[in-house]
């Protein structure tokens, strides 16, 4: 009894260190009991599905907008790299893609659209005005850059950022989630 | 349909927040109801104003046109071809005739691109979801492909100088120029057809927010909406500039003025912009096109006070300029969104609750060059 | 045409009765010893355009407002009492456009100084 046991033990470690591997997850990791097992795994599992299905959601606020809606529409689409569905409401997206000159009487908007947000949850900052003022910098009126009033994970550069570019952008998000992007 | 509460008196106001997902920009209504009839509507504004006048006083003329295109972002060219001849005008410099040709082949492109936009985002609004928008998108960007093979960009075509543009157009623009034009002449009659056959389209703009000529003279409209009132007044046919007057324009009214009547007037001008651009490469004179080189060391003005009428996609753009010696001393936009808005109170008044997004549809906002 | 600020009003209905029913523009200028502002008017069926200029001291500025003659000045005349300064008579008083702007001065007059914080939001 013991032996089979022993076997049918070596032959899951075996298993679970093969898949480990595929993965990417270190395999020198000891496994004493079967929720260990399940929750690397779901880790896994779990990371790969963030990764892969990132929903933006709309928040245009100028001229980037209307690249934004061009990288939604047919010639560059949106839906061909798992950015699916342009959210209008916060709580059911992960990525808000500031797109827009920031002013001093829109903060607290979107300050409270980001708490609506939930974890995790990340922030693109699209153009030059949400990068760092832009072309207003030295207006009365003008936060220079979002990352004055938010944390932002990717910048965009351009005066308006050719869709192509968020597409790049997106894909650097991708990787900073969840490690290899395959294809 | 729907009867109001009777007798009570009392209202609730509901917040439309700036945050939402029509595509005007950020604007903030706060609506008064009265059961489902809209009593008051108080339109909020200044959440985009970044001082764009008081900035462009700082800098020299050509560092104000990137400036002037980033107020009206789905026509651009209108705005910095306005410009341009309110730089032209305070120098005393004069277009060159080639120029003027192809600056009319631009601006009419640029009027079916934001009329094209304009029928995605208004049938978004309606409820109807992302097909005319992926319809109208897919033909928008053949134009904007177009505009970017001349100037080298897609959205801010900084291609303007004075006296021409900044080179004249590739070899072969004209056939593909021809060829898009048919390729959209061919898709607007199944715009038509598949809109005004749809019974829900029909009854959600016939007969909504109406307005009279002589109310909406008296507001102040301008632009589509005033002309589906049954005034026939257009810049390009009153204070024609360029070669309007040589290649026959003629404004397009319709005297309904409701929501329909709005968006029957853009299918029109969008029809006579595709005439307009076919008679203008047919007369074109060859010759040179281009203007003088960005130079910091200009001469000095030679008139003041300069004023510029021209007619963009949404209504009449007016350039008050005082010039200076490097720079403009004051610029005053009258910007045609400004006072559309404006007027949306009085149209909306006493209309449901949902007629309201339709009739903000059809008035065509850019909140940007509202609070510039 | 040169008009007196206190002969604005009846200039303005004189000028509503010859056909001049549409109102294009109100707007100032700050030249630094006097203040003008200006409004557009335009008469439709002829398309004629005519230009009243009223002369301001920059110091306690104040105009009649014209919004029971042309509707169209109310937005107008708001924007000028937020960019310039100027008091508009004659009315309620004019709700700002830009909501948090109290305590700053109007920044269209040249002796705005950049660069100074301000508070604006609170």
């Amino acid at each position: 009894m013991t032996t089979e046991f022993e076997n049918a033990e070596k032959e899951m470690s075996r298993l679970v260190e093969a898949s480990l591997k595929k993965y990417g997850l270190k395999p020198n990791v000891l496994f004493a009991r079967l929720s260990d097992i399940t929750k690397a795994a779901s880790s896994g599992l779990i990371t790969w599905s963030r990764k892969n299905s990132v929903w933006p959601s709309l928040f245009g606020l100028a001229c980037c907008a209307m690249e934004l809606m061009d990288f939604g529409s047919a010639r560059i689409d949106a839906e061909r790299g798992s950015y699916l569905l342009f959210r209008a409401t916060p709580r059911q997206s992960d990525v808000m893609i500031v797109a827009g000159w920031v002013t001093k009487s829109i903060i607290p908007e979107i300050k409270r659209m980001y708490e609506q947000m939930m974890k995790p949850r990340y922030v693109v900052a699209y153009g030059e005005c949400a990068t760092s003022g832009g072309p207003w910098f030295e207006s009365y009126n003008i936060i220079r850059g979002i990352d004055q009033v938010l944390p932002v994970d990717v910048y965009v550069a351009g005066c308006p950022p050719k869709p192509e570019n968020l597409f790049a952008a997106l894909l650097k998000l991708q990787k900073k989630i969840g490690g290899n992007i395959e294809g | 349909m729907g009867q109001a509460l009777q007798g009570d008196g009392l209202t609730t106001k509901i917040n439309v927040g700036p945050i939402h997902p029509s595509t005007h920009g950020v604007l903030r209504l706060v609506v008064e109801l009265d059961g489902d009839e809209i009593v008051n509507v108080e339109p909020h504004i200044g959440f985009l104003h970044r001082g764009v006048e008081k900035l462009m006083e700082t800098r020299n003329y050509m560092q104000d046109l990137p400036y002037v295109e980033k107020l009206d972002y789905v026509a651009p060219e209108a705005y910095s071809e306005a410009y341009i001849s309110a730089v032209e005008s305070a120098l005393g410099v004069e277009v060159k005739e080639r120029a003027q040709y192809l600056r009319v082949v631009l601006l009419e492109l640029q009027r079916i691109a934001s009329h094209l936009l304009w029928l995605g985002t208004f049938l978004n609004d309606l409820g109807h979801f992302f097909t005319v928008f992926m319809w109208a998108f897919a033909d928008r960007d053949k134009i904007l492909r177009l505009l970017q093979e001349h100037a080298g960009a897609r959205m801010f075509y900084v291609n303007m100088r004075l006296g021409g543009l900044n080179r004249d157009v590739p070899p072969g623009f004209e056939e593909e120029v021809l060829s898009v034009l048919g390729d959209i002449e061919k898709r607007i009659p199944m715009y038509e057809s598949y809109l005004e056959k749809n019974e829900i389209f029909m009854e959600r703009t016939k007969g909504i927010g109406a307005i009279s000529s002589h109310r909406a003279i008296e507001l102040g409209v301008t632009g589509p909406v005033l002309r589906a009132s049954g005034v026939n007044f257009d810049i390009r046919s009153s204070k024609s500039y360029y070669v309007y007057d040589k290649l026959n324009f003629k404004p397009q009214v319709v005297s309904s003025g409701d929501v329909f009547a709005r968006y029957k007037v853009r299918m029109l001008e969008m029809k006579e912009s595709i005439r307009l651009v076919r008679e203008a490469i047919r007369h074109m004179p060859p010759g040179d096109a281009v203007g003088m080189p960005i130079r910091l060391i200009i001469p000095a003005p030679k008139n003041k006070e300069v004023r510029v009428y021209r007619e963009t996609p949404r209504g009449e753009l007016l350039i008050y300029m005082v010039a200076g010696q490097q720079g403009p001393y004051r610029v005053s936009f009258r910007s045609p969104s400004f006072i559309n808005l404006a007027a949306l109170p009085e149209i909306a008044k006493g209309a449901h609750y949902a007629d309201l997004f339709a009739i903000l549809g059809s008035l065509d906002l850019v909140i940007p060059d509202v609070d510039r | 045409m040169k008009v007196e600020k206190e002969a604005l009003l009846k200039t303005a209905e004189e000028m509503k009765n010859k056909g001049f029913s549409y109102l294009v523009k109100i707007t100032a200028v700050d030249n630094i010893s006097s203040l003008v502002v200006l409004y557009f008017l335009r008469n439709l069926n002829t398309g004629e355009e005519e230009t009243l200029e009223v002369e301001l001291s920059p110091v306690d500025a104040s105009v009649p407002s014209i919004m029971h003659i042309y509707k169209a000045a109310d937005w107008y005349e708001r924007e000028l009492k937020e960019m310039f300064g100027i008091e508009i008579t004659g009315r309620s008083a004019p709700r700002l456009l830009l909501e948090k702007w109290n305590g700053i001065e109007p920044p269209l007059r040249k002796n705005f100084e950049w660069g100074k914080p301000y508070k604006a939001m609170d």
